[in-house]
């Protein structure tokens, strides 16, 4: 009897607990001028796309920490405010929420396409931000109905653009297949890229769609052969059903040359294929970690702060901070104040900028995207994707 | 102290609120979600919002499940439905939002029927997987449909009233909230009638129930109706609230989450649904903080703790189950009985 009613006191008193810590983290709005610039971030810690948002989150963290070093942008520092979301578009615009009730935030982060759209009404409503994010969809590359976002390399269909410009370049008149997963992600690039494509002279041969991460292929490989392509690219993957595919694929003894984009083309994923990975191909649009081809300071300095390998996540997050920030900086530099609007004309005036290394070309933003990529072959001796051709810009 | 409640008439007996404590209580509560919009930040406002629809929609499946007895994995789906047709609605003809709702909440117990109509020949995990591939076909359905936006899915308009425009969540707290205590307070009072009974009737023994004279397949297909209107409004309150519906907004794992939310609040209560929902839906949200606190002690708390917070959450689920199967309104009718009978023990 005696617990009991410790029970039920424990129980009051931690229930009195939570909603006083719940009272005390809600603080003041940060100093709106001259104190620090925030960039908020939903990102995906857990979940699904767990795999890309530790990196993201380290990257985003490493950049604003090489810059603070440096003292900032004009004497502000940038703070960093992220929440996990678990890659749930809830959880994303309740992290949003959250962080720009307590914070004056200029720049945001956020996870997936879902959170993208969702958030852009209240985005244009607030007019006080610009926002990045994990997503390349096709849809977000539009400045008319995307006004404050952009993406920090080349849209979905742009990466196809990149791959079938290669194909047309290797091998006039190609036969090329697309296999593309039953989701969002995975249709977003195929209807224009086939137009590309057709445009380009190459033949698309077949077009296989499967629901995303499945196992059991068979049937779609053997539509493959029959198709017979001389270039298949994957899309809307991570892994699976990718090496599947490959491996079946070469045992019907198919010499197709299989490739993929961006969230397929980190090089520990790609090393996961096993035997299916040798000479594996894929559009990137940043250097790997590990490339000392040319000058590339800024990788330098990442090896410097992280000797271990890096992912391709951990670039995409370094990169997009890196653009955020430059946009607050020429935004500052023309004596303007940080709206949504002028940060995105800051951002739309980066003109052959250079990266450090980290695009292996400068860049320009005339638009929500970043169209540039290089296509990269791994090398089964190596274990690493080396270059197959030179950076492309479309 | 109380020691009892003295009843003297039948309507006394059988009302909904049986006390004046209670009552006063209540009008409490109904002041403080008035209140609330004016002093919370948009963070809490918007997860109340959230709260509400989902206690919207784990009420509805507590009807079919908790009360009528039959499994269902089908209630995202039928959200998804009402979801869809008041997007549809609201772009293509821009019909007044309460119209939308209701046609939405009543295409989707068209369907809930439909689907419910396997249900006097299987139950259980059976009916489960049947309700599972109702919602594999709308799926497909709506991710091949030009007129759902296949897989982009739609981006719809904010809800309008009198040239007001509903978009924020002080503004759609208006909206949710009184929708969802209607929802609420209706399926309490359906429980008091004929169809109530028939129901709990049902789960307890269907064959008594049909020896007793319940059409088993009339009354099995009003609960499914009745849950699918309910998931199909919660639907349409959650298209009006995100504004983009896609085919990806509604996986199968929000109908576990809503099954979940009525195991871990206490199947067959209503209040078991409303606690069960508030539970899964602030608990993930809260032990966010648990990181903010430790941010300044430890910097990058946040990596570090988020996947703790999930080994954490699934814990206090599996906690619940083995230590309080009844769930959550098991715990708030202990504690209501303490302070009843306090300072005497219970």
């Amino acid at each position: 009897m005696t617990n009991t009613r410790l029970d039920r006191r424990q129980l009051l008193a931690g229930t009195a607990a939570l909603a006083g810590g719940l009272a005390l983290s809600v603080r003041p709005l940060a100093a709106q001028d001259g104190g620090d610039i925030v960039l908020g971030g939903s990102i995906p810690l857990t979940g699904v796309f767990a795999f890309a948002g530790v990196g993201i989150h380290a990257g985003i963290q490493d950049y604003l920490k090489i810059l603070n070093d440096g003292g900032g942008i004009k004497g502000r520092k940038i703070k960093y405010v992220a929440e996990d979301t678990a890659y749930k578009v809830d959880a994303s615009v309740a992290a949003f929420n959250k962080i720009t009730s307590q914070e004056k935030v200029s720049l945001y982060y956020g996870d997936s396409t879902g959170f993208s759209k969702t958030i852009n009404p209240e985005l244009d409503r607030r007019g006080s931000m610009i926002m990045a994010g994990a997503s390349f969809a096709t849809e977000l590359n539009d400045p008319k109905k995307f006004p404050l976002q952009f993406m920090a390399g080349p849209d979905y269909t742009e990466m196809f653009g990149i791959l079938l410009r290669y194909i047309a370049k290797e091998k006039p008149g190609a036969r090329v297949a697309f296999v593309y997963s039953d989701s969002e992600f995975g249709r977003d690039p195929i209807v224009p890229s086939e137009a590309v494509a057709k445009e380009l002279k190459l033949s698309v041969v077949e077009k296989i769609v499967t629901p995303p991460g499945s196992v059991d292929v068979s049937t779609e490989v053997l539509k493959l052969r029959r198709a017979n392509p001389d270039f298949t690219i994957f899309h809307g993957y991570v892994l699976a059903p990718i090496p599947e595919f490959v491996a079946q694929a070469k045992q019907m003894g198919m010499k197709s040359q299989f490739m993929g984009t961006f969230w397929t083309m980190d090089n520990s994923t790609v090393q996961r294929m096993g035997d299916a990975a040798d000479g594996f191909m894929g559009v990137m649009p940043y250097r790997y970690y590990y490339d000392k081809e040319g000058t590339a300071p800024m990788l330098e300095k990442i090896r410097q702060m992280r000797p271990e390998y890096q992912s391709t996540g951990y670039l995409q997050g370094f990169v997009t901070a890196m653009l955020m920030t430059e946009a607050v900086k020429r935004t500052l530099d023309a004596g303007k104040e940080l709206t949504g609007v002028n940060l995105k004309a800051g951002l739309n005036s980066i003109k052959d900028f250079d990266t450090g290394g980290l695009f292996g070309v400068p860049i320009s933003i005339p638009g929500n995207s970043v169209p540039v990529g290089r296509i990269y072959r791994f090398d089964a001796k190596a274990k690493q994707m080396q270059p197959a051709s030179d950076w492309i810009k479309l | 102290m109380r020691i009892g409640t003295l009843k003297t008439s039948y309507a006394a007996d059988e009302a909904l609120f049986d006390t004046p404590v209670q009552r006063v209580l209540l009008v409490l509560l109904a002041l403080c979600a008035i209140a609330f919009p004016f002093v919370a930040s948009p963070y809490w406002l918007f997860l109340a919002c959230l709260c509400a629809i989902n206690v919207a929609s784990a009420t509805g499946l507590n009807l079919l499940t908790g009360y009528t007895g039959l499994v269902s994995l089908g209630q995202a789906a039928f959200m998804s439905v009402g979801a869809y047709a008041v997007a549809v609605l609201e772009i293509r003809l821009g019909t007044p939002f309460a119209l939308n709702l209701l046609i939405g909440a009543g295409l989707a117990a068209a369907i809930g029927i439909l689907v419910g109509i396997p249900s006097l020949k299987v139950k259980g995990l059976y009916l489960a997987i049947a309700t599972i591939a109702a919602s594999v076909i709308l799926h497909f359905l709506f991710a091949h449909w030009s007129l759902t936006g296949e897989s982009r899915g739609l981006s719809m308009p904010p809800a309008r009233l009198f040239g007001l425009t509903l978009d924020q969540p002080f503004s759609l707290y208006w909206l949710i909230m009184p929708v969802t205590c209607l929802m609420v307070l209706g399926a309490a009072n359906l429980l008091r009638t004929r169809i109530g009974r028939a129901l709990i009737a049902i789960r307890d023994r269907d064959i008594s129930a049909e020896v007793l004279g319940i059409p088993l397949l009339r009354y099995k297909l009003t609960s499914f109706a009745i849950s699918s209107f309910y998931a199909g409004l919660a639907g349409g309150l959650w298209a009006y609230f995100f504004r983009v519906v896609t085919p990806e907004s509604f996986p199968l794992v929000n109908s576990i989450f809503y099954l979940a939310a009525i195991i871990v609040g206490g199947m067959g209560t209503i209040l078991g649904g409303i606690l069960g929902a508030v539970f899964m839906t602030l608990v993930p949200e809260l032990l966010k903080f648990v990181a903010n606190w430790a941010t300044p002690i430890y910097p990058d708390a946040l990596a570090a703790l988020a996947p703790v917070r999930t080994i954490v959450f699934g814990g206090l689920i599996v906690g619940f189950l083995v230590f309080e199967p009844r769930g959550l309104a098991e715990i708030w009718r202990r504690l209501r009985r303490f302070f009843h009978l306090w300072p005497f023990r219970t």
